[in-house]
């Protein structure tokens, strides 16, 4: 798969007739093989842009950056459903971006050519592969996947004891180096003071060790809650392999299963996180 | 002619040292290659490129406590943390041994950093010549090199059998003993070839280029997170924090990270290095020019971590390029 002439069509359009004054796609990364994020503000570098399935990152992030500048950004389904989320919250104006949605049957492993058809493993449990929402659709919209199974990483992690889940998680954030990756890629997460920078009170303690990590990597999960839409990009991110996905994915199935809701489907429904119904409580309790 | 030691020696002596002092070494968990201590010789790694994370972690713990205050009979004591056990960590690669030697000069000049110059002086360097290099290697553009003996105690060099070993400094001979070693007609196999990089002049460079728009460019895509800080081996910024109870104060400090929102922050609330483009631009400055104009060495060694971990490919390779052959404008 190779959208790359469709996308330079699209992007000298927007940009020469003055719609937009930056497109936020993908180039070739250094080493020849993977994709990165690209910023066009020239004509000239309209070239420079690519699609294919090596585009794993989720450009939507750096729309916060561009508030109420007028611009174009690639997305692919995953990506399409953040743009529903910040909508949603008030964080961009539907107005001010020209979104150029990309059918995608999922992106291929870090590290891997865009020929190589070997999916991420989200990817494979995926079943958007139109975008939610665009202005232009580039590629033939697709059927949507018949993925019988959608958390079968999720129920594998339910089936097995409270103490050996503890076990795992402790294990995994105790590698946790504090990077906060994970928080600087997610759309989700752009508190302007992280509750893990509260200097006075000091929420969450500076040191990089496994309490703290703890503490950090679960209060992180719990605010994205029913707002994770499942992009993968903290775990795609994370330089120590924490399964992060997995613990999102957890609390966007109970999302699911307790308020039939999940993030950025669309940008008008009311957000579990910030409403409450008083039957709601029923439910929880159990 | 050069020193020998055979495969199965080196095990032996690994166990020994492993039961006298600290051994810290390459080990696999899960995908990562991570340096620690080592409990068992089987799970020490041998054949790697080089490590996820650097073995600053060994001299620069990401999180350590500098002393405790505590009350004592209506005194005040203050209690300095020690270092006790000798360390030796085996696999170091020559670039960061030379990383090591680059955090000398900040935690060693006088007033010099007493925990840091603890750990350096109890531990010891058992250094791997590479054979191979990751295609985002390029320490021999940066004043070192794949099979470089400089800041280790001993360099040990793969051949047929076992390793060659250069036995170099004083601490080297007192780690191994002479009778586990013979002389051998091997020669070193070549060096990998790694991909150059224009690092003659760079710091002069860096200065013209402090006022470009390339660095707001390039901040448009980074993330800024500290994944670069904190895989590098020469990174070494810290935060410092007291942890109290009733008892006693336990000061902290733990690795941050000049790509941090506010890791410039002052009293009143300004803060010079607001802008993204700004701290991208301390990153490299440091590394590139800072570093350079204060101590006389890049402050970067080219072990590539930064580039294989950036999730967003802001390649150090790519810059040092690109900022060779900006058109400065005009000199201010």
């Amino acid at each position: 798969m190779d959208f790359s002439e469709e996308i330079r069509g699209k992007a000298k359009e927007l940009l020469e007739s003055g719609t937009v004054d930056c497109v936020i796609g993908y180039e070739r990364a250094t080493d020849g093989v993977g994709a990165r994020p690209l910023f066009v503000y020239q004509p000239n570098d309209i070239d420079r842009l690519i699609f294919d399935q090596t585009c794993t990152h989720n450009l939507t992030k750096y729309l916060l950056n561009r508030k109420g500048k007028a611009t174009a950004i690639v997305v692919k389904p995953c990506d399409s459903r953040a743009i529903n989320l910040l909508i949603n919250e008030s964080q961009v104006q539907r107005d001010k971006v020209s979104i150029i949605g990309v059918v995608c049957p999922g992106v291929v492993k870090a590290g891997l050519d865009n020929t190589s058809g070997e999916l991420q493993d989200t990817c494979r449990m995926c079943q958007q592969h139109t975008p939610v929402l665009y202005d232009f659709l580039v590629g033939e919209p697709a059927s949507e996947a018949d993925v019988p199974d959608t958390y079968p990483d999720v129920t594998g992690m339910e089936d097995k004891s409270a103490g050996e889940r503890r076990a795992f998680w402790e294990e995994q954030f105790s590698r946790c180096i504090r990077c906060y990756a994970c928080r600087q890629v997610c759309p989700g997460c752009y508190c302007p003071e992280c509750f893990v920078e509260r200097l006075d009170p000091m929420w969450v303690g500076i040191r990089i060790a496994p309490e703290e990590n703890e503490v950090w990597n679960t209060m992180r999960a719990f605010h994205l809650a029913g707002r994770c839409i499942d992009c993968n990009e903290c775990e795609r991110v994370c330089p120590v392999n924490i399964p992060l996905s997995l613990l999102n994915r957890k609390l966007g199935k109970e999302v699911e299963e307790l308020f039939n809701f999940q993030a950025g489907i669309d940008a008008e429904t009311a957000m579990p996180f910030s409403t409450f119904e008083k039957e709601e409580k029923l439910g929880i309790s159990e | 002619m050069s020193e020998f030691i055979s495969k199965k020696d080196l095990l032996t002596w690994l166990g020994q040292l492993m039961e006298e002092r600290n051994l810290v070494a390459p080990t696999r968990v899960d995908d990562l290659l991570l340096f620690s201590k080592i409990d068992q010789v089987e799970d020490i790694v041998f054949d790697f490129d080089n490590t996820t994370l650097s073995p600053k972690e060994w001299f620069y713990p990401s999180s350590e406590t500098l002393f405790y205050v505590e009350q004592k009979d209506g005194q005040t004591e203050l209690i300095p943390a020690v270092i006790e056990k000798e360390t030796a960590i085996f696999g170091i690669r020559p670039c960061d041994a030379q990383g090591m030697a680059m955090n000398d000069f900040p935690f060693l000049e006088e007033p010099a950093d007493d925990l840091y110059r603890q750990h350096r002086d109890k531990t010891a360097l058992i250094g791997l010549a590479c054979i191979t290099a990751c295609p985002e290697c390029f320490c021999s553009s940066m004043g070192s090199g794949p099979h470089d003996p400089a800041n280790v105690d001993i360099l040990l060099t793969e051949v047929a059998d076992g390793y060659i070993a250069q036995v170099l400094t004083d601490k080297g001979k007192a780690l191994l003993p002479d009778n586990l070693l013979t002389t051998a007609d091997v020669s070193s196999p070549p060096a990998p070839v790694l991909s150059e990089v224009p690092s003659d002049g760079i710091a002069e460079k860096m200065r013209q280029a402090f006022d470009e728009p390339f660095w707001d460019r390039l901040a448009d895509r980074c993330i800024h997170c500290n994944i670069c800080s904190y895989v590098c081996p020469t990174c070494y910024c810290f935060d410092v924090r007291d942890y109290t109870d009733k008892e006693r104060i336990e000061r902290v400090r733990s690795w941050e990270s000049c790509q941090s929102p506010g890791f410039t922050r002052i009293a009143g609330g300004h803060d010079p290095r607001s802008t993204k483009g700004s701290r991208l631009r301390q990153r490299f400055s440091h590394k590139l020019l800072y570093f350079p104009r204060q101590f006389g060495a890049l402050g970067c060694i080219g072990c590539g971590r930064c580039v294989r971990a950036c999730p967003v490919n802001i390649d150090i390779r790519e810059i040092i390029q690109d900022v060779q052959q900006l058109e400065v404008k005009s000199e201010a």
